[in-house]
């Protein structure tokens, strides 16, 4: 039984003792290995379902498959693992907002299955969304076992995902920056060390598995500086086929969650689509690597309409798969319509100015890619590394870190919260480390409770009221009722102020008679946010807390500040 | 500030008898309940570490424009004040976060299994969870409203046996219903158990408040259980002996629950008492 005790708490160990940062690295790196593993899983599920059915591909009726796999996707979330629909990256992000990570043991499986389901059977959606949620999980279920505190969740959590990216990928600093960047948002040695650890832990697995390949690999490009020149133009486009994306996927969904139907039978009928969309513009079905390699190797032979119709369509394929209820991410979509936006920026080139020797093609998919992940991100450290990793260009480095960030400064400019973020922002649950909003909500009521207020009641006069105020350093004074208890109001010495010089008052003014009925009061599950934004409407420095028509104490600005320091120095220490 | 208990609301009379034994066990300790009407069938808890997943079954969602009606009534009746709870945050759109800084919660046996949701049942795989989670005790209301008349603690001698004894001691004062202590001696005598109350300082509070203290030297735990008044409130601790002893040789609450009918207040390891 001690062995087992010391199992569950291995902080304790000699070595760990000595400095607990030591003990996370040691757990990152366990999580780096399992969240690697469920992105090799998921990674040879895929391949294996995609090329089975890729046999039925030929036969008429193809066009449905996509449609039986969303349905089954949606049907295994929905009844079997009762989750909801989507990719998972906000919900990460959430947890790690506003719970500290905490993030259930199911999700670690979910997201993985039924994103097989999805994009096996050529639904326009990519599997890396779905691992960062499995890889997060992951890490939340690793240190709720060890019974971690909710910082070293967070941390572990930061590194399932950076496990899960860089495994996926192949790409270990993209994976450490995906997490830190967009999962995490905060840029600490804490966090940044087990992130590390986890990101070569996960990479690692992936090589001894699948063998150390870079997706896209490419011919050397000779970047001219006219090329470099040409890439703000792209950086424009790609910004606005990234915010053409994100509306298109909330229209979708906007209008699927109007059919009162069962999300399988939408998402059935999002899969139909995309499956006739696929009969004729085949790159569309399912995460679409191959066509992004042919692109990046310059050998894409269609013209530029195709191309630039192709993109649209793949716009089109993914919302209708993510919006109307399959289960995916947007990763790998972006990657292939920023390819698609890169030719074709590349072919309105050379068509307006022919004479001109451009760089070849394939460097412009190459920086398209780069446009739409960190303009859909809004992340552009992720999309510039991502690239750069996943293609082994670091010679494109240059127009990389243009595109990347015009691209997101454009898309920050017409859309403020990215992709992921956009229901948090407008829910207000986007709480980062340090900010006002955070630690606001890491506070509660019952924390600024001051219980030293004394109660007195309606029917007091006002002589028994002034004895009171004698032995009390407080200005307010709570008004009950006699028989019930009940809050009725407050009296404030200025209340008193006009019968204070009159002793023939003291016996003849109940306390009934001059208390304050209009009193702004608060409830115990008020969210401080809330309550600091009616002092400052009702220019006040506290209010009464009332629970059940009871009162329970004041609550004050002067309480609130104090305890916020605290907070502030807890969320923002080293 | 006054206790508040969380109660799930399900309108439908099963339901009702369940909030009975709520707005009764309110009454009882001076408390209010707080009211959940769910509009999904799912929602989510978070504790301090881990997070539960509460499915409930459809009928859950029966007649939801009846339901706010029927429940006021049944609070006001018992000349209490309704107080329903809305959620505030959604970790998804379908899954709504509900607080967990109450101080009771009133769960059925099992949440979301059909079976057990007349008769005995079995707790359930999620109120197991809540319960070892949980800074609060839970109350397992019987299938049908029974007011209590006395209150029966059980208790083993653990920490959480523990918080146990000292939660029943508090509704006891709270409430003015007569406290029965019963422990079923395991190779120990009365004096260890006894011992235990007094390293607690708790000897005072015991000879106030408790009428009776059962050893049961003989018999088997279960077949002893029927000393235990019909009518009473049974308060034990869960999981107090680890996962191993449970696995081996079966935990004390799936025992007694699995044989009488009476309501539970079990304690779990999170929960803080004070007398």
């Amino acid at each position: 039984m001690g062995i087992l005790k010391s199992w569950r708490h291995p902080a304790g160990w000699a070595i760990f003792r000595l400095d607990d940062r030591l003990f996370l690295i040691f757990v990152a790196a366990i999580v780096g290995i399992c969240s690697g593993i469920a992105a090799v899983v998921l990674n040879r599920s895929l391949v294996a379902i995609f090329e089975w059915i890729g046999q039925f591909r030929h036969y008429w009726w193809s066009f449905v498959l996509p449609a039986i796999g969303a349905a089954l996707s949606s049907l295994f979330l929905e009844k079997i693992v009762k989750e909801g629909a989507g990719h998972g990256v906000p919900e990460v992000i959430y947890s790690v907002s506003r719970y500290g990570g905490l993030l259930r043991l199911r999700s670690s499986f979910s997201r993985l299955i039924s994103s097989c389901l999805t994009i096996g059977s050529g639904g326009s959606a990519g599997p890396e969304a779905p691992v960062v949620m499995s890889g997060a999980s992951i890490g939340s279920n690793i240190a709720k076992f060890f019974s971690l505190n909710d910082r070293q969740r967070v941390t572990l959590v930061g590194c399932g995902a950076a496990g899960a990216i860089s495994s996926i990928f192949n790409a270990p600093i993209a994976g450490m920056v995906f997490a830190i960047e967009v999962i995490i948002g905060e840029w600490k040695a804490i966090n940044i060390v087990p992130i590390a650890i986890a990101s070569v832990a996960g990479t690692e697995v992936s090589r001894m598995l699948q063998g150390n390949r870079i997706a896209f690999s490419h011919r050397q490009f000779n970047i001219d500086l006219i090329d470099i020149f040409a890439c703000l133009g792209l950086a424009v486009v790609a910004a606005a086929a990234s915010i053409l994306l994100t509306r298109t996927l909330r229209f979708m969904s906007g209008i699927s969650s109007r059919f009162s139907s069962p999300l399988w039978l939408r998402a059935a009928a999002g899969g139909c689509v995309v499956g006739i969309i696929g009969i004729f513009l085949p790159i569309v079905l399912g995460e679409g690597y191959h066509p992004v390699k042919t692109m990046i190797e310059g050998n894409f032979s269609q013209g530029l309409a195709i191309v630039a119709l192709a993109a649209l369509a793949k716009i089109v394929a993914t919302s209708m798969t993510l919006g109307w209820g399959g289960s995916g991410g947007i990763f790998a979509p972006c990657l292939v319509i920023g390819s698609l936006t890169g030719l074709a920026y590349h072919r309105g080139l050379v068509l307006l100015w022919p004479s001109v020797s451009w760089v070849n093609e394939g460097c412009f998919a190459l920086l398209g890619m780069a446009g739409l992940v960190s303009g859909i991100l809004q992340a552009p450290l992720t999309g510039i590394f991502l690239i750069v990793e996943i293609t082994g260009g670091y010679n494109v480095i240059l127009p990389l870190i243009v595109v990347s960030s015009i691209s997101t400064s454009l898309c920050h400019y017409v859309e403020p919260a990215s992709f992921y973020l956009k229901d948090l922002v407008e829910h207000g649950q986007l709480l980062r480390p340090g900010t006002d909003a955070r630690v606001l909500a890491d506070l509660s009521v019952f924390e600024l409770l001051e219980k030293d207020c004394i109660t007195v009641k309606q029917n007091m006069l006002l002589r028994d009221f002034i004895n009171i105020v004698k032995n009390s350093h407080r200005n307010y004074f709570p008004v009950e009722d006699e028989k019930t208890g009940y809050f009725l109001g407050m009296i404030h010495l200025d209340d008193i102020r006009p019968y204070l010089f009159n002793s023939g008052m003291y016996d003849v003014v109940f306390l009934g008679q001059i208390m304050n009925t209009e009193v702004e009061v608060v409830n115990p599950d008020d969210e401080l946010s809330e309550i600091l934004r009616k002092m400052d409407a009702n220019h006040l420095f506290s209010m009464p807390v009332v629970s059940n028509n009871k009162f329970a104490g004041m609550i004050s600005k002067a309480t609130l500040l104090d305890q916020y320091r605290k907070e502030l120095m807890v969320q923002t220490c080293d | 500030m006054e206790a508040r208990l969380f109660h799930i609301f399900r309108n439908t009379p099963l339901g009702r008898e369940t909030l009975l034994q709520s707005i009764y066990f309110c009454k009882k300790i001076k408390a209010s309940p707080v009211i959940y009407i769910p509009k999904f069938t799912k929602f989510l808890m978070y504790f301090d570490n881990d997070v539960a997943q509460i499915d409930l079954d459809d009928s859950y969602l029966t007649l939801p424009d009846t339901a706010l009606r029927h429940a006021t009534e049944l609070v006001e009746q018992a000349e209490l004040k309704p107080s329903f709870i809305k959620p505030k945050h959604y970790t998804a759109s379908t899954l709504p976060d509900i607080p967990t800084n109450f101080d009771f919660m009133c769960c059925p046996r099992s949440i979301s299994d059909m079976s057990s949701k007349i008769g005995l049942g079995y707790i359930g795989p999620r109120v197991r969870r809540i319960v070892k989670s949980a800074g609060f005790p839970v109350l397992i209301a019987g299938p049908i409203y029974k007011k209590w008349r006395s209150i029966a603690v059980f208790f083993g001698g653990s920490a959480n046996a523990l918080n146990a004894l000292k939660l029943g001691i508090r509704i006891s004062r709270e409430s003015g219903i007569p406290l029965e202590v019963f422990t079923q001696l395991e190779k120990k005598s009365e004096k260890h158990y006894k011992k235990i109350v007094k390293d607690e300082n708790l000897e005072e509070e015991i000879e106030r408040h408790v009428n009776k203290w059962h050893f049961f030297e003989k018999g088997r735990f279960e077949d002893n259980l029927y000393e235990v008044p019909h009518d009473a409130l049974v308060i034990l601790g869960a999981y107090g002996h680890g996962i191993i002893r449970d696995i081996l040789f079966g935990s004390k609450m799936e025992k007694l629950q699995s044989t009488i009918s009476n309501n539970l207040l079990i304690v779990g390891p999170k929960y803080a008492a004070n007398t």
